[in-house]
């Protein structure tokens, strides 16, 4: 009789904020500062999926995996159906806190308190990312698993948006204010030079990841080689048209 | 004088005016002082985003007395409930529509000031002063929507050569149409202004009946907003003045002005 009612009352705390009210509050919307951020999972569903996550080293993103971590969370084994998407979840679940842990791990310093030339964007968006796929490191080795999952056509869509989300992050914390198109090539980009060095990171065997590091030195080097030529690019449209103008003003052509 | 204006005038000042609620004592556009520093873009420092949000706030109220230092204020102070998935889905569509807007009033003006000035050089200082008010409230909303991590519109490039197009080509029709236009513009804008100070101070009123205390986000974008609006509705009556009804086709002409900002308005609520 206990089992059932255990298993009851897991039923319960999960339907009480349904699984797909997810997506709704993971949107990035209006961020306020003064009402209180919702929890991004509920209280059971965390409780099942970060114990899971310490079985992962040893057994992969698998329904095994989150069968010991209910276990240990004092939850019945049956209890992980209610995942509705199962491993996807307890992947989605590393994502999502891994994301969110970022604006606490990374620090930088405080403008006053530096001596010399503040840190630059870019070199913030730079630390996070590389803060971001360290945090890989501990699971790197189930983690081409973890990407054939995320790459099903089901999740693809999910996982798409959890990188874009990813990416606003990153430039958020880095304090980056542009608000204009460039906001859009600059998530972009980073989603495309993320998921690359994120796929190169499960191949790299090097110490502490340097290869990894390297590869993305290198590409972020291109990106920004690109972004420039597009900027030159728009720029030097705005100007012709503008002297365009100006020249036909001067020949009296009212315009 | 067709009917509408008038009338939307009414409702844009009924809120401001006749309040009988005591929930909205902290409207009157003026009368707070809401530092205009205050949206400040993120801050570089990490770990004290949230507390400089939280001094910057009681600075604002304490600062009456200029020796006060910053008091240590609880770092999240008098947490609100979480916004509904309604409630941030509408500022962030409200606020992505109020940069998209400013950018296009920016544009429009900048883009109208050569050729009407060249034609009536006495123009100027009223251009002037309408072009600056609109890049104080594009910057007023750029700065808003990277605080709160609201999109920009994907149709930023689009709106930038639509404004453009739109302030120059009125303003070689003549000063009425150029007039016109600004008539047409800031009535559809002043009323989607005015729907979001409703929409707000409802909010503000269920905050208050739950005995929830009204935020400082809140209180200083209504005000913000109100303020905004005002000076809309100023250009306006510059643009009505400045003979606007005198522009030929008028009727034609505000329509179609009015019609495209309404469905540029439609289309930067969702993309
Ligand atoms: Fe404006
Ligand atoms: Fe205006």
């Amino acid at each position: 009789m206990a089992p059932i009612r255990l298993s009851k009352s897991v039923f319960g705390t999960l339907r009480v904020k349904p699984n797909h009210t997810l997506p709704i509050r993971q949107r990035c919307l209006y961020h306020s500062y003064e009402h209180d951020q919702p929890p991004p999972f509920p209280e059971a569903e965390s409780s099942i999926l970060s114990a899971a996550m310490r079985h992962v080293p040893d057994h992969g993103f698998t329904n095994a995996a989150l069968k010991f971590g209910a276990r240990d969370a004092g939850y019945l084994d049956v209890s992980t159906n209610l995942l509705p998407r199962g491993v996807f979840d307890l992947i989605n679940y590393h994502l999502v806190t891994q994301r969110l842990a970022l604006k606490d791990s990374v620090q930088f310093p405080t403008e006053g308190q530096v001596e010399g030339k503040a840190m630059g964007v870019g070199a913030k968006v730079r630390a996070l990312t590389l803060a971001r796929l360290r945090a890989n490191g501990p699971i790197i080795h189930r983690w081409q698993e973890a990407l054939a999952i995320m790459a099903q056509p089901t999740y693809a869509p999910a996982s798409v948006a959890e990188l874009a989300r990813l990416a606003d992050e990153i430039w958020f914390l880095a304090a980056d204010t542009s608000v204009d198109s460039s906001w859009y090539t600059k998530r972009a980009s980073l989603s495309a030079l993320y998921a690359a060095s994120d796929v190169f990171m499960t191949q790299d065997t090097s110490k502490d990841f340097i290869e990894t590091e390297q590869f993305f030195d290198a590409r972020l080097k291109d990106v920004s080689r690109m972004g420039s030529f597009m900027g030159a690019v728009g720029e030097w449209v705005g100007y012709t048209g503008h002297s365009a103008v100006n020249v036909l003003r001067s020949k009296g052509v009212r315009i | 004088m067709p009917p509408t204006m008038p009338l939307l005038r009414s409702i844009a000042r009924i809120p401001s005016r006749q309040t009988p609620l005591p929930v909205l004592d902290f409207l009157a556009p003026r009368t707070i002082a809401i530092p205009h520093r205050q949206i400040s873009p993120p801050s570089s420092s990490l770990s004290s985003r949230h507390h400089s949000t939280a001094s910057t706030t009681t600075n604002s109220t304490n600062n009456t007395n200029p020796n006060s230092t910053p008091s240590p204020a609880p770092k999240y102070p008098s947490m609100r409930s979480p916004l509904t998935p309604e409630q941030s889905s509408f500022l962030d569509s409200a606020l992505r529509v109020n940069q998209a807007g400013e950018l296009a009033a920016v544009l429009i003006y900048a883009s109208q000031t050569p050729p009407l000035i060249r034609a009536h050089p006495n123009l100027r200082p009223l251009m002037k002063h309408m072009y600056d008010q609109e890049a104080g409230h594009f910057q007023y909303f750029n700065a808003l929507i990277a605080k709160h991590r609201v999109r920009p519109t994907a149709m930023y490039p689009v709106w930038h050569a639509a404004a453009s197009v739109l302030g120059w080509g009125t303003a070689v029709m003549g000063r009425e149409a150029a007039m016109a236009c600004t008539e047409a513009v800031e009535t559809e804008i002043g009323s989607h202004y005015n729907e979001q100070v409703r929409v707000l101070l409802d909010w503000a009123e269920k905050m208050e009946g739950r005995g929830e205390e009204v935020s400082a986000e809140f209180k200083g974008m209504v005000g913000e907003l109100r303020r905004i609006r005002d000076e809309e509705l100023e250009h306006l009556d510059h643009a009505v003045e400045n003979d606007a009804k005198g522009a030929r086709p008028y009727e034609l002409l505000t329509n179609v002005i009015r019609g495209g900002c309404r469905t540029a308005i439609w289309i930067t609520e969702r993309v």
